[in-house]
């Protein structure tokens, strides 16, 4: 059955609420026992992100989760993008495994963070309280049960930063929402060659210049 | 005067690479931002509060999204992204980033916040959407303008699906605003509210769904809803609905009448009474259900996790003859959503429900009306229909409604619940499967609901005890690899059983049936448990 009123998006990470059109099937299976879906986001030094999905299924989630979406990539990459509004998704790559039942699905999603007017990079996760676990300096895990799915999916997300990522920390947004705050370097930026061998030359010159007088 | 010369032709050179840096820079700057939009083809006003909210349904309506990428070398400060319809919404900032550096991208979706004036637009328009992105110290070359144009609906137009026509691939997906119908049900409409107040006083003479949240109260509130549309000889009528095409967008658009007209105009077609049903019930506090079938539409309910239906069409009208009463009416909705329950659990995609409060919630809700003394003028002489008007020829099967003095003369159908040869009371909707075993004769039924969570299932077992009857059960558990821990107190039975599955708890009761012991076990998994207690304890209370 396809009801609407199992439309209700998680409130989980922004990033990845998509992640309920993978399960939309599974609202209607006889599902007696709790999935497990794992999500991996690794940001890049421009504030994209980088997401693996990867999900192992009993025979009947299979059976329903092809018939839905798994055998129709196209209206399980439509059903993402329109999933996460905030976000643009693309290099959509499903790998299924039908002897393990499982599947990896994995997507760019471009402006994953923002930079707010300090220059400071944000991350938001959208949850109050997020129950998040550092794991490395760069590397932490949260780990959630959507309420929308009645329990029946535990998802556990890794997100990781980029080396360029420094003081990341955890913090509360305006609204009490956890939030990802951190310093990155733009590795980008261009170096202005001319610039700054014009600085050079004019520096040389100046004291070239300023050492000749003194001497006289 | 050559030591001075080599050192000053240095410096000039410094001071030309440091100015010409500069003029370098500014010619990279301009025309290298990157700017990508996806736009909606269809704007419907009485989605408006569902366009203007970044939260509703999941944020998938919006009116554009932009991709701006920082393909310059040089970081952007205070990037800024406005936008306008002219005629309905001014110059608006989206978005301030602080810092945009190389290479980086914004992605800026816009949830445009129409007036409520919006609903009172009758005609269909095309409008254009105006971009403005800027940052500290572009200059006007630099600026990025975008426009694009749409189609804005009038109020009440319906499309059905706004995925690009190249996309469709399923039935879902010609049907994907179902969500939005939420938007026609009107509870809060004063002029459906004076309709649910007099109804609700002249026709029932006192109704109290809400309160004793008793299944009987809202089949009696719904039947009443049916009798004032038949008694104010209300009649079913079509309306347009076309297809239309924009650029990438194929659909079919309907005109839905607002639950207001189809009481004032006294004529509606599937949907709009379904929504005028949906809008008194909601204006009552009832939980209104929104059944879509291929080619029909009818309203019903939900109370205590079950679900009620009526075939609001059944008012027909002298012209189309074959007017049902109430009863029938209801006994059609039922035979409807057995069908219903049992396509959707087959896998039809093309059975849906909207559970109105369930979307709403979700942030699909209803437009914003204004009260009108004509139209209550109008929902006045309806009502006068309602004592005036022929009276209802009831059946000589019914019972009277003996609610007192106040006898409307409409006759409440029985219960749908039914009380079956299971000993339990069967929730309507829910699947009732005998024998699923074979391989396990003692298992006589298992019944679930529509959600697949809570089971009961019904056990005959030829022994005189219950305890007997339980290691009868676990001997046949053992065989499918599962166990069970129990405890017998008396005639009630609370345990747990372990499978590949997981743990799934359950309660049940002992009885003395068939010349053996009968189990009745409901339960759901643990981690559902505690979410389903309220329906377990009403099913266990009602095992007998």
């Amino acid at each position: 059955m396809r009801s609407t009123e199992f439309l209700i998006a998680s409130d989980n990470m922004k990033t990845l609420k998509f992640l309920f059109t993978v399960f939309i099937v599974m609202a209607f299976m006889n599902v007696h026992s709790q999935s497990q879906q794992k999500i991996d986001m690794k940001l890049d030094a421009v504030g994209n992100s980088k997401l693996t999905i990867s999900m192992t299924m009993n025979g009947q989630q299979w059976q329903m989760w092809l018939q839905s979406l798994g055998n129709n990539p196209a209206a399980l990459k439509r059903e993402a993008q329109r999933s996460m509004p905030a976000y643009f998704l693309d290099d959509f790559n499903l790998e299924k495994n039908d002897m393990e039942r499982s599947f990896v699905l994995s997507l760019n999603a471009y402006g994953a963070c923002k930079v707010d007017k300090r220059g400071n990079w944000i991350l938001e996760t959208d949850q109050k309280n997020a129950n998040l676990t550092e794991i490395t300096s760069h590397k932490y895990m949260l780990v959630s049960s959507p309420p929308e799915f009645g329990g029946t999916v535990q998802q556990t997300f890794t997100i990781e930063f980029p080396e360029e990522a420094r003081n990341i920390t955890v913090e509360k947004d305006a609204f009490g929402k956890s939030i990802f705050k951190f310093q990155m370097k733009n590795s980008t930026a261009g170096f202005n060659i001319m610039l700054w061998a014009g600085i050079l030359f004019l520096v040389m010159g100046g004291a070239w210049l300023v050492k000749n007088l003194a001497q006289k | 005067m050559k030591s001075k010369l080599t050192p000053i032709i240095l410096a000039s050179i410094g001071a030309l690479l440091i100015i010409g840096s500069f003029f370098i820079n500014d010619l990279f700057r301009s025309g290298d931002l990157d700017v990508t939009i996806e736009k909606a083809d269809f704007i419907m006003p009485a989605a408006h509060r569902v366009y203007a909210n970044p939260q509703a349904l999941n944020g998938k309506y919006y009116l554009f999204k932009a991709k701006i990428t920082n393909n310059t070398n040089r970081t952007l400060e205070d990037v800024t992204v406005k936008y306008q319809i002219p005629g309905y919404i001014d110059w608006t900032e989206l978005t301030v980033s602080g810092e945009m550096f190389p290479g980086q991208t914004l992605v800026v979706p816009c949830y445009p916040k129409f007036e409520d004036k919006i609903t009172e637009k009758t005609t269909e328009s095309v409008e254009k959407a105006q971009i403005h992105i800027s940052w500290d110290g572009a200059t006007k070359d630099d600026t990025v303008e975008e426009e694009f144009s749409f189609k804005l609906t009038n109020r009440n137009e319906y499309v059905y699906t706004g995925i690009k026509r190249d996309e469709i691939s399923t039935w879902s997906d010609m049907f994907d605003n179902d969500a939005l119908i939420a938007c026609f049900v009107t509870p809060n409409d004063p002029i459906v509210k004076y309709y649910t107040q007099n109804l609700q006083e002249k026709l029932m003479k006192g109704e109290n769904a809400s309160v004793s949240n008793k299944p009987e109260d809202g089949i009696r509130l719904l039947a009443s809803i049916y009798e004032g549309t038949r008694k104010s000889h209300m009649v079913y009528s079509g309306t347009k609905g076309i297809p239309q095409s924009t650029e990438d967008v194929q659909s079919i658009v309907q005109q839905v009448r607002l639950p207001r007209e189809v009481i004032t105009g006294n004529t509606g077609l599937c949907i709009e009474l379904s929504c005028l049903y949906a809008s008194v019930l909601s204006a009552a506090g009832v939980d209104p259900i929104i059944y879509l079938i291929p080619g029909h539409a009818y309203p019903g309910f939900k109370m205590q996790g079950q679900y009620y239906a009526i075939e609001a069409t059944g008012i027909n009208g002298e012209g189309l003859g074959g007017i049902l009463d109430a009863e029938a009416a209801f006994k059609k909705g039922s035979e409807q959503l057995a069908e219903f329950f049992k396509a959707a659990q087959n896998g039809d995609p093309r059975y849906t429900l909207v559970d109105i409060h369930a979307v709403n919630q979700d942030g699909a809700t209803a437009m914003d009306l204004r009260d009108d003394q004509f139209l209550r003028g109008k929902v006045d002489q309806v009502v006068a229909l309602w004592s005036g008007g022929t009276p209802v020829d009831n059946n000589p099967n019914q019972q009277p409604d003996t609610r007192g003095p106040g006898n409307n003369t409409i006759v409440i159908p029985d219960d749908n619940i039914r009380t079956s040869a299971l000993s339990f009371t069967i929730p309507n909707g829910w699947q009732t499967y005998m024998k699923p075993l074979p391989e396990m004769p003692i298992l006589t039924a298992q019944v679930m609901a529509p959600d697949q969570l809570t089971t009961v299932s019904i056990y005959d077992i030829p022994v005189g005890s219950a305890q007997q009857a339980m290691s009868t059960i676990e001997q046949y558990f053992s065989n499918y690899g599962m166990s069970s821990q129990y405890q017998i107190n008396g005639s009630t039975i609370a345990g747990q059983t372990y499978s590949n599955n997981g743990t799934f708890n359950w309660v049940g009761k002992a009885l003395r049936a068939n010349g053996g012991i009968r189990i009745v076990a409901v339960g759901a998994p643990d981690y559902a448990y505690n979410q389903k207690t309220n329906e377990i304890n009403r099913i266990f209370n009602s095992i007998r």
